[in-house]
């Protein structure tokens, strides 16, 4: 008994990445386990009944888990444990969702009192109709995603052998001249196929662009691509462009401005979410075309009404994109039980290994406030003052000399409040994007930024998301959303695409010490250092006086 | 044995004809008959035969000794071997029922319940009355009376009629009578001739009855398929409208089985899976070291005065609940744990005025053994333990609910269920892991329940439980006895399986075709033997258990992990330093402010912080804990806190000053507290009455700085009621009362003038009588059987003697139920409180 893994009572599973035996250890268990933490020794797994049923979805038996748990583990696995996987993945498959020539689509079950347990359910009964026999139940087609996303909350999964429908056809190839997929993207396309929806977790400069486009190329049928804001269309709409063989005028933009309806038609979220009226007008793009393939970008942001859109579509294929599955309001779970579970996840440690992401350097600064801001923040309104520390007089000061310091390389300030975005562009001299910005102008200074025309840019939160600025090499963030964890992460990853010149990455936070910026800067961390990112912790004044 | 020249006429014989070795095993079998040691074979004989050692002596046999019994008691008086054997295997041949008859009469005529040689087989008179059916007690043979028993009260005529109609001759009276229909029945060549012609409706019936209750409802008019039977004597009337089948006809019915089904071999326990013993033993030694750590998390839990002890005892479910949740486990589990800590001696209430529970000193000596040390202490205390944790929740005979740590927990069977369940498990081959049913009906055999509901049986749950707490404690390991447990039950090492199936998933079934034989079965040690029982067992968990480690991997997400347990220094440190995130194998720590807070509260320094961790890392620390440490510490300590009852403000410094130079002023312990502000301990009154001696004029303030006006308050008592008048003498009886006692005051008058017998010992009059306790006990026993009336001596429990008359019912167990004249009422009176008997003069009646 020396094995990597160390089972816990919680049901985590510890892997020591430094031993032999690791890399074929997480090759067992990543099959049914959640990768929770990669700090930079011991890796933390969870295993949860999720995890079980999905890993039972792809074919895997609880023997099989209990081989790798038993295999791998230092100290004996606790019995109760391992009895607890085997019910758990029992329960799975109970329950199933097929297609009945005469009956349409039905819920049968090879356990009875299963099937009569789940009717009894409040939740369950207005989504079936009637009894076909004593083991099969019809369900209104237009429910089979309330109805798996009920019965997964009762601890019932049901197994969805209902299938997919093929949609309109519509040839796409990828266009691989002089580029290629890389082996993790193959990867993710596969497993997404062979799966028939699901998640792609990548980190952000990875390339999920490209592993829509894959998926796109294997579906060969109309699509739709949902994303976050039109600049992100257009990003989406120049990268299909240029990657595969789709035109200009196969690509629709579904947005405020525009309303086009193509065989690949990219909305975004804003539009589909906008009401009159108590009602949804633009929800007939769902139905407006027979769509084989409904591709969801950055799906850790899928507005509220989207997902009751999408379990109306559970017979269309679906793939979720994004690089950080925290949600902030923990509907991690519909996520998986909507759009289908977690079909590839690459740690982002393991991706900079491979060279696909620059590695980066992470800084905390630590500034002081001076006496009258700590007064001033001391008798601040409670909603008041993350503001008064985030946007502290000393910030601007180490800002400046972080430009100063990287002068010459492309940098990105970002920050939460406008006022000190605009004091710090005037400042700095630069540019400053905020939600004002007009899309042209966005347009026209991304651009500018992307040519080296001008080399600092102060952005908004607007720029959060799908902006693509591939030299940027050095971000400061002023501030932030609060305590926002897939922020920090995507803030991060507007400077991990690789330099050309394999230049290190440089990332900066620029947080009030003792203060509530502290505290969320301490949570934004979180998901990144569990990532194996080491924030180093800087004082102003040594920054300050590297300076002089 | 018995000399067969001259075959004994009582039981008292036969135990005099019985060799030494055989009269150990006896007493062996039943030491309820040497407490206290009779004086000679006669008494034992006599106490053998008393209803409360035959109960308990039957009440332990196993299923086929007890089913011999029961055969012997609807047998005849005497039974031969050939008669019993019949009983019990049918008509036909029956290998092995043959096979283990000898050894199940054996175990009766060792156990004193049946005596004499196989020619004339006695079964012991009590016992023969427990077990024979009768209308109340119906036998569990299902077996009605005999025709001779059925047809007592019946009229001659009657018995002619039926003699008739069976086709016999008729005879000159009706014993004749009697016995010949008992031969008929017994003939199973005439009784097949006579059920041939039968209706087939009638057989019906008889098929219905056969196997018990043979009791059947009729009308005053019968139906044709009744009448038939009733007719000839295969019904009997026993009371108006019931008809009984007659034990010799069922038994014909049955082809000669007294049981429906006799069970002559105990039941298999059968494997349910068998693993590799390697696995075995790693399961029960990681449940093993998890058992440790959850007791000494229990008791790290309740370290600063554990959950208060209830009036009644025990421990409140709310605080139950608490602890369970803090541990992270089941109740029922955490009861478990409690119960068995407290059997261990490491928990125990504190005997205060505010009783709580907490640790005891032994639980500091028992947390600095080595781990299989630990481990031997707690599985020997569980191992004898009567207390059942399983009971708690449920509720008690008085409907009181059971609470951990609480009276009325105590079984005295559990430490010989524990035991017995183990040896089971140490008769199988290694890493046999048998299935609970097999265990549980293997017991049930052993030692069958009383009581219709075999699954409801106290036994059978406390097999249960022994099963489940035998792997929480880690002596089983995947429901298989794992060597160290085996070592701890003193058991000899097992045959190995037959078959090892390789993988590490082995949990294949596997299906054993013969029954094992059963092994001997395993004595409960002595405490010597147990002491190298258990030396032998911790030899064998040593090398399973984890090394502790004396290092941990720190992380730049401000994690700390501990891959194995950790030494105790160590883990004390990084408790307090750090939060547990997650507890098994491993243990996960979280640094946050909050737990640095709490190391620096504990008078470390942060230089002491790093350096402890430099020490102990095996990775070197991460920045970020080191700014973490250093920024907690730079802030801690900048406010201070503490507790003054008074204080003197001055807007002059100099007085204040003036005061504290002041030698009469030390008695106040003041303080400075700043130019302005002195601050003492003692209280306002005192540090005013002080300050005045040193000729001062202060003046108090109140909590809003405003100067007190102080007058005196009128001092009250709490509400109060006014004194009861105390009459004078006791209160006048009322009508009910007065009657009694009349009635009480006569009948004892009757019972010291009613003209008696002479007794053995000479009574003079008026006083108690006296006689020996031999003789009291037979004059009663007398009594009982002659239904007479007796004069009897009586102390109460204050020790107040009277005179009663009573008529004796019942004798039994040193207690006798009578008619009380005296009380007019049934009393049953302790017999040794009993000063002597007298008969009553004939002349009374």
């Amino acid at each position: 008994m020396n094995g990597p893994l160390i089972v816990q009572s919680d049901k985590t599973l510890l892997l020591e990445v430094d031993h032999e035996q690791a890399d074929e250890c997480r090759r067992a268990i990543a099959a049914f386990a959640e990768l929770e933490r990669a700090p930079e020794h011991i890796h933390t797994y969870r295993v949860t009944p999720l995890g079980l049923w999905n890993a039972r979805a792809a074919g895997h038996d609880a023997e099989q888990v209990v081989d790798a748990l038993v295999q791998f583990s230092r100290y004996p696995v606790p019995h109760a444990l391992l009895v607890d996987v085997a019910e758990t993945m029992d329960r799975y498959g109970r329950l199933t969702l097929s297609k009945d020539p005469a009956h349409g689509l039905v819920l049968t079950t090879t356990d009875r009192p299963v099937l009569e347990e789940i009717l009894r359910s409040k939740r369950i009964a207005p989504l079936v109709g009637i009894r076909i026999d004593p083991d099969t139940v019809a369900v209104h087609p237009s429910e089979r995603g309330q109805i798996k996303q009920a019965l997964l909350k009762l601890g019932w999964p049901a197994e969805d052998l209902a299938g997919y429908v093929d949609g309109e056809a519509h040839p796409i190839e990828l266009d691989e001249d002089g580029w290629a997929l890389r082996p993790y993207q193959k990867q993710a396309v596969e497993n997404f196929w062979h799966g028939g929806s699901g998640v792609v977790v990548l980190p952000c400069g990875a390339g999920k662009t490209l592993v829509g486009a894959g998926a796109m190329a294997q579906a060969k049928s109309t699509t739709l691509i949902l994303v976050t804001n039109t600049v992100s269309a257009r990003q989406w709409k120049h990268e299909l462009v240029k990657r595969t063989s789709l035109t200009e005028e196969e690509i629709g933009e579904y947005s405020g401005t525009r309303k086009e309806i193509r065989p690949v038609t990219i909305a975004t979220y804003q539009v589909l979410t906008t009401k009159r009226k108590g009602v949804y007008p633009h929800l007939e793009l769902f139905d407006s075309r027979d769509w084989g393939l409904i591709l969801y970008d950055e799906v850790h942001l899928l507005p509220a009404p989207v997902f009751k859109f999408t379990a109306d579509l559970q017979a269309r294929r679906r793939l979720g994109l994004t690089a950080t599955l925290v949600r902030e309001d923990g509907r991690e779970s519909d996520v998986f039980s909507l759009i289908g579970p977690k079909r590839f996840d690459a740690p982002w440690k393991e991706i900079e290994a491979q060279g696909y992401i620059a590695p980066a350097d992470c800084v905390e600064v630590r500034v002081n406030l001076t006496d009258a801001e700590r007064l001033a923040y001391a008798t601040a309104e409670t909603e008041e003052k993350y503001r008064f520390c985030a946007t502290t007089e000393t910030k601007r000061k180490v800002t400046e000399a972080i430009v100063r310091r990287f002068a010459g390389q492309q940098i990105l300030v970002i920050g939460q409040y406008i006022d000190q975005l605009d004091e710090l562009g005037e400042h700095l001299n630069a540019p400053v994007i905020k939600g004002e910005t007009s899309n042209a102008q966005r347009e026209k200074l991304f651009g500018a930024f992307r040519e080296g025309e001008i080399s600092v840019l102060v952005v908004s939160k607007v720029a959060n998301f799908s902006i693509d600025l591939p030299e940027a090499t050095v971000a400061v963030q002023v501030s932030g959303t609060f305590g926002s964890r897939q922020e920090e992460a995507q803030r991060l990853g507007r400077v991990l695409r690789p330099k050309a010149d394999g230049h290190k990455a440089h990332f900066y936070s620029v947080v009030a010490r003792d203060t509530l910026d502290q505290d969320f800067a301490a949570h934004r961390q979180r998901f990144l250092a569990e990532q194996g990112y080491a924030y180093r912790i800087m004082d102003a004044d040594e920054l300050l006086a590297e300076e002089s | 044995m018995s000399d067969p020249a001259t075959p004994p006429r009582s039981l008292a014989e036969a135990l005099r004809h019985r060799d030494d070795a055989s009269l150990g095993a006896l007493l062996r079998a039943r030491p309820d008959l040497i407490t206290p040691v009779p004086t000679d074979l006669t008494q034992l004989a006599t106490r053998a035969g008393t209803r409360a050692s035959v109960v308990r002596a039957l009440e332990r046999l196993d299923r086929f000794a007890l089913q011999t019994a029961e055969a012997l008691a609807v047998a005849a008086e005497p039974a031969s071997y050939a008669e019993l054997l019949g009983l019990m295997a049918g008509y036909e041949v029956d290998a092995a029922v043959e096979g283990a008859l000898p050894r199940a009469l054996g175990t009766l005529r060792e156990q004193a319940l049946v005596w004499g040689g196989d020619d004339r087989l006695r079964l012991v008179r009590t016992a023969r009355e427990l077990l024979a059916p009768s209308p109340q007690h119906p036998s569990p043979t299902g077996l009605g009376p005999t025709v001779q028993e059925a047809t007592a009260g019946m009229s001659p005529g009657r018995i002619q009629e039926i003699v008739g109609a069976a086709g016999l001759p008729s005879t000159h009276d009706a014993v004749s009578a009697v016995a010949a229909l008992t031969g008929l029945y017994g003939d199973r060549k005439r009784m097949a001739a006579l059920l041939d012609q039968a209706p087939p409706e009638s057989l019906e019936v008889l098929a219905r009855l056969v196997w018990g209750p043979p009791y059947g409802q009729v009308t005053a008019d019968p139906a044709a398929r009744l009448r038939w039977l009733i007719d000839r004597g295969l019904l009997l009337p026993t009371a108006p409208g019931t008809v009984v089948l007659p034990r010799e006809v069922a038994l014909h019915l049955r082809g000669g089985h007294a049981h429906r089904t006799t069970e002559p071999l105990p039941p298999a326990v059968e494997p349910a899976a068998v693993h590799r013993p390697q696995v075995v033993d790693a399961a029960a030694a990681g449940q093993a070291y998890t058992a440790l750590a959850t007791v000494a998390e229990l008791l790290k839990d309740w370290h600063e005065g554990g959950p208060a002890v209830m009036r009644a005892g025990g421990l409140s479910v709310r605080d139950l609940k608490r602890t369970a949740v803090a541990l992270d486990l089941p109740e029922p589990v955490a009861a478990f744990w409690v119960e068995l800590a407290y059997a261990a001696g490491l928990l125990a209430s504190d005997s205060e005025a505010d009783e709580r529970y907490a640790a005891t000193p032994a639980y500091d000596e028992w947390l600095e053994r080595p781990a299989a040390e630990r481990w031997a202490r707690l599985a020997e205390a569980w191992l004898t333990a009567t207390r059942t944790s399983g009971l708690v929740g449920g509720r008690d005979a008085k409907d009181r609910s059971l609470s951990a740590l609480g009276p009325g927990l105590d079984r005295s069977a559990a430490p010989e269920v524990r035991h017995r369940v183990l040896s089971l498990l140490a008769g199988l081959p290694t890493g046999a892991a048998p299935t609970a049913d097999s265990v549980l009906a293997r017991l049930r055999w052993e030692r069958p329940p009383r009581g219709p509901q075999p699954g409801d049986d106290l036994r059978g749950r406390l097999a249960r439980w022994a099963l489940s707490e035998s792997e929480m404690l880690g002596v089983t390991g995947r429901g298989a006895l794992s060597a160290h447990g085996r070592a701890l039950l003193g058991a000899p090492a097992a045959p190995a399986a037959e078959t090892l199936p390789a993988g590490p998933g082995d949990k294949l079934p596997v299906h054993r075709t013969s029954a094992p034989t059963p092994p001997p079965p395993l004595e409960p040690l002595t405490p010597a033997e147990q002491a190298t029982a258990s030396a032998a067992a911790i030899r064998l968990l040593t090398p399973l258990l984890p090394e502790p480690l004396d290092h941990v991997l720190l992380q730049a997400d401000l994690t700390a992990v501990a891959p194995g347990p950790l030494e105790r220094p160590l883990a004390d440190m990084l408790d307090v330093l750090a939060d547990v995130e997650s507890k098994g194998g491993a243990t996960v720590y979280r640094f946050t402010p909050g737990s640095v807070r709490r190391a620096l509260d504990a008078g470390r320094a942060a230089t002491d912080l790093h350096a402890f961790l430099a020490a102990h890392s095996r990775t070197p620390v991460p920045q970020p804990l080191t700014y973490l440490i250093d920024d907690v510490a730079r802030r801690h300590g900048r406010l201070r806190v503490g507790a003054a009852s008074a204080y003197v403000r001055c807007d002059d410094d100099a007085v204040l000053s003036e005061i504290l130079a002041d030698k009469r002023a030390a008695g106040l312990r003041l303080r400075r507290l700043a130019p302005t502000v002195l601050a003492t301990q003692a209280d306002p009154t005192a540090l005013l009455d002080g300050l005045r001696a040193l000729g001062f004029a202060p003046a108090a303030e109140s909590a809003d700085g405003d100067v007190l006006i102080t007058r005196s308050d009128a001092h009250r008592t709490l509400p109060r009621t006014a004194p009861e008048p105390v009459p004078d003498g006791p209160p006048v009886p009322d009508a009910t009362l007065l009657s009694a006692a009349i009635r009480a005051i006569r009948a004892g008058d009757l019972a010291s003038t009613t003209p008696r017998k002479p007794s053995a010992a000479p009574v003079s009059g008026g006083a108690l009588p006296r006689t020996g306790h031999a003789e009291t006990l037979a004059t009663m026993q007398a009594a009982v059987l002659t239904g007479e009336t007796l004069w009897i001596g009586y102390v109460n429990a204050e020790g107040a003697a009277s005179q009663r008359v009573i008529a004796p019912i019942r004798v039994e167990g040193g207690f006798v139920t009578a008619y009380d004249h005296t009380a007019d009422e049934v009393r049953t009176y302790p017999l040794h409180r009993v000063t002597g008997v007298a008969e009553l003069a004939d002349d009374g009646d």
